[in-house]
């Protein structure tokens, strides 16, 4: 798009924002608190690694990664979080291929659809709960099944297991937009020059699906780099990896300083993910629908046994995720999973008596994150999107960072800089919260700016020539626009709130604690039928919330309005 | 409502394009629009004339110059303090709202009562035939409607003047034959000052009482559709309005205000006109392909050419001859009075001395 010459010169940008109090004071607002709540914390962490007695100092690395543990912890992270990008990103093809490119009916691509909103939407150790349960030592299907007496299921092989079940769906919906992108016609075109089937998806969709497969695997690396409750449960001590190691520095030996200087070790790779996403990845995306789009046409990449091979396959997987939750929900209900299989509700009646306090807590701040993460990711992703003013750029990066962090990080980072004056925040609800606001509203950011994006300015010059000022236009046209954007805005700080542990196993207190905390509490005190309870309560809340959302998302979504990518997605 | 009048006075506006770098849209237009006049901006892509109309509409603002709608000059107002109707190219229906809430908009904005608007929009809802449609959504209409939506919206807050960005490019042929036709219809039921911009030298001839041709950023000629079809002052112009043939010619004569000139070996006499021409002076002249008269025979007055290229049109035929190493189109008009000719036939070509042109040497624009 071009611009005009009078809005290049700076002088002039500046003078044109002292014109426009309302947007100056969403900007000072905006950029306070994303320097209190991101950079500051942020700095601080850095300064804790490399600063000793007012020098710049690199002892405090090299004496943490000079214990081998350390060193094999960093290793190992790294290695598991390839595997699952790996693994994650060809089960999310298999799927993602399977629904959209093999002329499925309706009803089984929304199967599939369905199958993986699960692990979507629980809180991300469940499976590896589940795994527990079936591969442990009285694991249903090595102990019950298979009679095998000596399994471990502690270390890589269950970790990257239960986390490539985990993460995804994430590729799955990644590679499902990407591959449904890709114009029919284009391979029309490919056959029509005598390819095979074969050749066609070898020369045409898989090359045009590779930068989708990159950004998959990043996002699954990424992921698996910040988990750390699937590997608290099951990597065992023999696969130390760097959130675990980070937390068990801080919570074991109450050693802030090794526990920001591994959990710097983590942000490293997670920055360089970043970097390749953000200028790699994002400009290898071929455009295949260009202009005015081809004839509808029959999707012909997949003869049919090959189809019913790979539905097959994915049907396999798919009762793989229905069994861990009816695992899950089966243990909840019986006195001791593996010994004792006598129907119960003493594990729900712990989870609503002694649990109260945490489910109430939980509810109490995803409650309160909820609407304010709403406003904040609508407001910024408005501004970012619409409006033109010097450091536009740099806040949509600066707004992004807690989200693209690993989860330790972030915590790391918010107890070490809240945890002292001037800013004195430990122990309050007020920082859990904050912590979710800024690290789960940029989904509803992106989705601001995605919707705004589709929507053609001159709807908004149409308003303007029939008379609107600035204010009404963005009333009475932009907001009901972008009313969807808001809704999953609140949706995912809801979800991440009731399902999240990373960060804020950091920072819960006394005062404040969470659900997800309680799960790995009960685990780590073997009382796992409780474990379970709490789970499937998870589960089920979420469930109901979503389906609120997607009522509310459907009586408020305007007719005709740009259509919205899924709201779990990213 | 008395109609009002549009002028520009020397505008220019430049963008900077990322890889082009300046870019100058409109260089020094100056333009005036009489009041309940239609005119149009006619001009290919990039030639500036979006551009000019998002100046008079306020969405732009000139770099230099004065705008003027009657006695006020707008320059640095607001599209929404300028009481205009634009019609954009996609129709930007707000999708959210019904058709009747779409046309309601800018009544509501101006704080109309309810009785008001509803006696307003009904009138202007069933005036561009949309009566029973008000509850629809824009995603439920199809292009038409979707236009006539547009229309209906832009018309119904009584603009002081209407302005069109090729609003038919979106419809199909048909239809854009009869959307221009209750254009200029509704311009003159509600007697509102049009500007109006196309690429299409067709709808802008069967619309309008005045066009402006525009090319590179600057307006070439302005004229009725006649004036510029047989007067054009420009080999731009005469080639963007019609179809023309160029051919070489040399000035043989000058007597008084008649010139003989020497085409292809034949010599023509005809109108000097405002053409400032001395004997043996070189000249390019054109002549419309529908002015040339084919006969069976040639010799005596009529050239001998060869018939390279027929299209059969219905009413009428279209024929690329060659001539004496020449590329000639010509357009022969009910085939079934005159006949048609064959590929590679060899035929007689007459020239109506009073269609022939001169182009003047220095306008190449």
């Amino acid at each position: 798009m071009p611009v005009s010459i009078a809005e290049l010169n700076p002088s002039d940008r500046i003078r044109r924002l002292l014109k426009d109090p309302l947007l100056l004071v969403c900007l000072i607002v905006l950029w306070s608190l994303l320097i209190l709540f991101i950079l500051l914390p942020l700095i601080m962490l850095f300064a804790k690694t490399f600063e000793e007695g007012g020098q710049f100092t690199l002892a405090n690395v090299i004496s943490v990664f000079g214990d081998p543990n350390q060193r094999q912890a960093l290793w190992n992270s790294l290695l598991l979080g390839s595997l699952v990008g790996l693994c994650g990103t060809v089960l999310g093809f298999l799927f993602a291929y399977t629904a959209v490119r093999t002329n499925l009916s309706k009803k089984w691509t929304l199967f599939l659809d369905a199958s993986i909103i699960l692990p979507l939407i629980s809180p991300p150790f469940t499976t590896a709960i589940a795994m527990i349960f079936s591969f442990g030592p009285r694991g249903l299907i090595t102990y019950d099944l298979l009679g095998i007496k000596q399994f471990t299921v502690y270390g890589l092989h269950s970790t990257l297991f239960s986390e490539t079940i985990t993460y995804f769906p994430i590729a799955y919906l990644t590679l499902k937009a990407i591959i449904a992108g890709i114009d029919p016609n284009i391979e029309d075109m490919a056959f029509s020059l005598g390819s095979s089937r074969l050749r066609v998806f070898r020369t045409v969709t898989l090359p045009l699906t590779v930068p989708g497969l990159a950004n998959s695997f990043l996002l699954l690396f990424s992921a698996s780099l910040a988990d750390f409750a699937t590997p608290l449960i099951l990597a065992g001590n023999s696969f130390p990896v760097l959130p675990t190691q980070a937390y068990l520095q801080i919570t074991g030996l109450f050693d802030l300083k090794g526990g920001a200087v591994l959990s710097f070790a983590l942000l490293v790779p997670a920055f360089l993910v970043f970097l390749l996403q953000r200028f790699w990845v994002s400009r290898k995306y071929y455009v295949t629908i260009s202009g005015k789009m081809g004839a509808q046409t029959q999707i012909k990449s997949a003869s049919s046994s090959i189809k019913y091979l790979l539905l097959g396959l994915c049907l396999f997987i798919s009762a793989f995720i229905f069994y861990f939750y009816v695992l899950l929900f089966y243990a909840s209900i019986v006195k001791a999973f593996g010994a004792n299989f006598d129907w119960t509700l003493k594990h729900y009646r712990v989870v609503f008596t002694e649990g109260l306090k945490a489910i109430r807590d939980t509810l109490i701040i995803a409650g309160v994150g909820m609407p304010l993460g709403g406003i904040y990711s609508v407001i910024l992703g408005y501004l970012v999107a619409k409006k033109t003013f010097p450091s536009r750029q740099g806040m949509e990066i600066v707004s992004m960072i807690n989200y693209s962090l690993p989860g330790t990080i972030v915590g790391i980072a918010y107890l070490l800089f809240f945890n002292e004056p001037p800013i004195l925040l430990t122990g309050t609800a007020f920082i859990i919260i904050a912590c979710y606001v800024f690290r789960y509203g940029p989904t509803g950011i992106r989705t601001t700016v995605a919707i705004l994006q589709q929507i053609d300015p001159s709807i908004e010059e149409a308003s303007s020539s029939l008379g609107a000022g600035t204010g009404t236009t963005f009333r009475r046209v932009t907001l009901p626009l972008i009313l969807p954007a808001f809704f999953a805005g609140l949706g995912v700080v809801f979800i991440r709130s009731m399902t999240a542990i990373s960060a804020t196993i950091f920072l819960i207190s006394i005062h404040w604690t969470l659900i997800t905390v309680r799960i790995l509490e009960k685990m780590t005190e073997l009382e796992l039928g409780v474990a379970a309870a709490f789970s499937i309560l998870v589960v089920l809340i979420v469930f109901i919330v979503i389906t609120a959302i997607s009522l509310l998302l459907r009586l408020f979504r305007q007719p005709g309005a740009p259509e919205m990518a899924n709201i779990l997605g990213g | 409502m008395e109609a009002i009048s549009i002028r520009l006075e020397n505008i220019s506006k430049t963008f900077f394009h990322r890889v082009k770098g300046k870019v100058s849209a409109v260089n020094q237009v100056s333009l005036d629009v009489q009041p309940g006049e239609f005119l149009t901006m006619l001009g290919p892509s990039g030639c500036g004339k979006t551009t000019t109309l998002r100046m008079i509409a306020g969405f732009e603002r000139p770099d230099r110059g004065r705008i003027y709608i009657g006695e006020e000059d707008v320059t640095d107002l607001m599209a929404n303090q300028r009481n205009i109707g634009f019609v954009f190219q996609n129709y930007a229906l707000f999708p959210h709202l019904s058709v009747f809430e779409n046309v309601a908009y800018g009544l509501k904005v101006k704080g109309m009562s309810g009785s008001e608007i509803e006696g307003s929009v009904g009138k202007v809802i069933s005036l561009v035939g949309l009566k029973g449609y008000e509850r629809q959504f824009p995603h439920q209409l199809s292009g038409g409607e979707q236009q006539r939506v547009a229309l209906a919206r832009a018309v119904v807050i009584e603009p002081r003047v209407l302005l069109f960005d090729e609003p038919l490019s979106n419809l199909d042929a048909k239809l854009r034959v009869y959307m221009r036709s209750e254009i200029r219809r509704l311009q003159k039921t509600f007697s509102i000052t049009a500007v109006y911009v196309t690429h299409d030298q067709e709808e802008a001839m069967a619309i309008s009482d005045h066009i402006a041709v525009m090319n590179g950023g600057e307006i070439i000629q302005i004229g009725t559709a006649e004036e510029l079809y047989l007067r054009p002052e420009s080999p731009f112009v005469a080639q963007f309005i019609g179809k023309i043939n160029i051919l070489p010619a040399e000035v043989k004569e000058v007597v008084g205000e008649q010139i003989v000139l020497e085409i292809l070996s034949q010599r023509y006499r005809l109108l000097k006109g405002p053409h400032d021409l001395n004997a043996g002076q070189r000249v390019n002249i054109f002549i419309r392909p529908e002015t040339l008269v084919l006969t069976n025979t040639f010799g005596e007055g009529s050239l001998k050419a060869k018939v390279l290229e027929r299209s059969f049109l219905g009413e009428k035929v279209d024929y690329l001859l060659e001539l004496d190493g020449h590329l000639l189109n010509v357009t022969s008009y009910d085939p079934f009075q005159h006949g048609t000719f064959s590929h590679h036939q060899e035929i007689g070509v007459r020239f109506n001395p009073d269609a022939i042109h001169i182009l003047e040497e220095g306008k190449k624009k």
